[in-house]
């Protein structure tokens, strides 16, 4: 009865007179890959952080496959298959890869959680890692080893806040495609804030454009990439 | 298989505890190492905190004193048999932990340690003003029965007895703390210790696990706190003061808290330097705090990580963990 994986309705975050999130409706669909861009500050990780509930709405509501889940924790909206990567790169240092991948799925209610965890660490090409710290991975092996533990379970709704931030153009490329691949073939929606524009109009199905707190821009990439309110506030002479 | 080989060291680690019986010369010595061994429960309970939580705890004494009041106050109302009376004060011990860790494991770093310091020397300050009940400063007997599980008190309370029913507990305390720490339940709380935030995003409820280890490690500390009342007969506030669980804190950091080894050969270090230096020398502790400044500027994973890497040929500078390893 509804298409919508996720629909984020008038969400708002202020902190005191400061409007973090003002108003942002954002709506996604099963399988469909968003693209979320803007300049530093206009609230693209924000929106992510609203909508895994790690930061409080002052206003709105979200939605999960039309479930209103506004109200519950980021560990209850992870066990309802909404999952997200980090900025930062996340993950547990002291723990093999293998032995957390395996755990997270395990708390996902996986049945077979290890084979779960194969299958995801195969999908990213770390299954030869298996055995190592997390620690002593390279930094793009330890982006894949973030990624893999927001895909265990397979979630329905998969946010990635600048997932190819600090790779190779190569590593960004190869990355962005095979993330295309498996959202088709696993059937996950995406939201994927990312600077790289090449990346994000390459991927996208939807493309959402920031600024200041506000949605300036929504579409097929084809048109936001055209509208004259973006290219003068964001993309300029690189779009 | 892991855990076969961990069994397997454990009976080794009795074997090792009869050859010091044999190879001590005298009762008084024997007496030091009954001690040590007490100490290095202890250890090993504040140093599960630290490693499984990454939590410095100020206040642990609190239930390493609590344990010797507990008994002492059943014994006194002539409550329960010992043995039932070690079991409720351990649970009680548990449970309070427990509840007090919902509260206070919430709060991180040295906010946390601050609020054990409050609660321990709250405890402490009770001690020693509920005279009624406790004695007071004058501290409380505590009056075993003529027979613990079924052996007689005089043979129970012989120098070589008391140090081998130590080292049995401690042997068996290890090696249920590193099983516990191979169950899902170590992963759950190593992965809250490393990445809180990433931990409650891949479904895990980071406040109750935590709360948990906080609970093991005090009953941990309360089974030293019961050997030390047996050991000694006695209990005062001075059990539950601050400087016991800074003492037991310096023991676990020289030691080494990434494995289970660290605790116990940092409290033989300790009662080495206290009573068999201190014979010789009149600044035994400054020497232990020296040794302590060492060990944290060349190795923050205590001896035991030196000794470790030395053995390995490895880096000079610790901090890194096996792979895979407890």
């Amino acid at each position: 009865m509804n298409s919508y994986v996720l629909q984020a309705e008038d969400v708002a975050i202020h902190y005191g007179g400061v409007k973090a999130l003002d108003g942002v409706g954002i709506t996604l669909e099963k399988g469909q890959i968003r693209g979320l861009i803007g300049p530093n500050g206009a609230g693209k990780s924000t929106v992510i952080d609203a909508i895994t509930g790690r930061r409080k709405l002052t206003r709105g509501k979200v939605l999960l496959d039309g479930e209103d889940v506004s109200h519950l924790g980021a560990v209850e909206r992870r066990l309802r298959g909404l999952s997200r990567s980090f900025q930062r790169t996340s993950i547990f240092g002291g723990m093999t890869v293998r032995q957390q991948v395996e755990l997270a799925s395990y708390k996902m209610g996986v049945q077979d959680s290890a084979a779960d965890a194969d299958a995801v660490l195969k999908e990213l090409d770390l299954d030869r890692l298996s055995h190592a710290l997390a620690e002593d991975l390279g930094y793009g092996e330890q982006r894949r080893l973030d990624l893999a533990l927001a895909l265990v379970g397979r979630p329905k709704l998969l946010m990635l806040d600048e997932p190819m931030a600090g790779l190779s153009v190569q590593e960004s490329q190869d990355l962005a495609q095979h993330l295309k691949a498996l959202t088709a073939r696993w059937e996950v929606s995406v939201l994927l804030v990312e600077h790289d524009m090449d990346v994000v109009f390459g991927i996208s199905d939807a493309v959402t454009v920031f600024e200041l707190g506000r949605v300036i821009a929504s579409g097929d990439p084809a048109s936001v990439r055209a509208n004259p309110r973006v290219r003068e506030a964001y993309l300029g002479s690189a779009a | 298989m892991s855990l076969i080989r961990t069994g397997a060291q454990s009976l080794l680690a009795l074997g090792g505890g009869v050859a010091i019986l044999l190879l001590t010369p005298s009762a008084s010595l024997l007496g030091m190492f009954t001690q040590a061994v007490i100490y290095a429960i202890f250890a090993l309970g504040v140093g599960v905190l630290l490693k499984q939580n990454g939590l410095v705890s100020f206040g642990h004494a609190l239930y390493f004193g609590a344990a010797g009041y507990g008994m002492g106050v059943i014994f006194a109302l002539d409550w329960m048999s010992a043995e039932w009376a070690i079991l409720v004060v351990l649970l009680a011990i548990g449970v309070l932990a427990f509840l007090i860790g919902l509260v206070i494991v919430r709060v991180p770093g040295i906010a946390f340690g601050m609020l054990t310091l409050a609660i321990g020397q709250m405890a402490y300050l009770l001690a020693s003003r509920a005279r009624g009940i406790t004695g007071g400063a004058d501290g409380m007997g505590i009056h075993w029965p003529s027979t613990l599980f079924g052996v007689q008190q005089s043979v129970l309370l012989k120098p070589a007895m008391l140090f081998m029913v130590s080292w049995t507990v401690m042997v068996l305390v290890t090696f249920v703390l590193l099983w516990i720490l191979r169950t899902r339940f170590g992963s759950v709380t190593e992965a809250i210790r490393d990445n809180e935030e990433r931990a409650r995003f891949i479904g895990i409820t980071t406040t109750v696990p935590r709360a948990a280890v906080y609970a093991l490690s005090a009953v941990v500390t309360g089974i030293a706190g019961l050997m030390s009342s047996l050991n000694t007969g006695f209990v005062s506030p001075e059990n539950l003061h601050w400087s016991v669980s800074a003492i037991t804190l310096l023991m676990v950091v020289v030691g080494g808290f990434k494995t289970a080894l660290g605790p116990i050969v940092g409290a033989i270090i300790y009662f080495l330097f206290k009573d068999l230096l201190g014979e010789h020398a009149t600044h035994s502790m400054a020497i232990f705090g020296a040794a302590l400044i060492a060990v944290i500027v060349f190795s923050p994973d205590g001896i035991v990580g030196a000794v470790q890497r030395l053995l390995k040929g490895g880096r000079v500078h610790g901090g890194r963990r096996p792979a895979g390893g407890h």
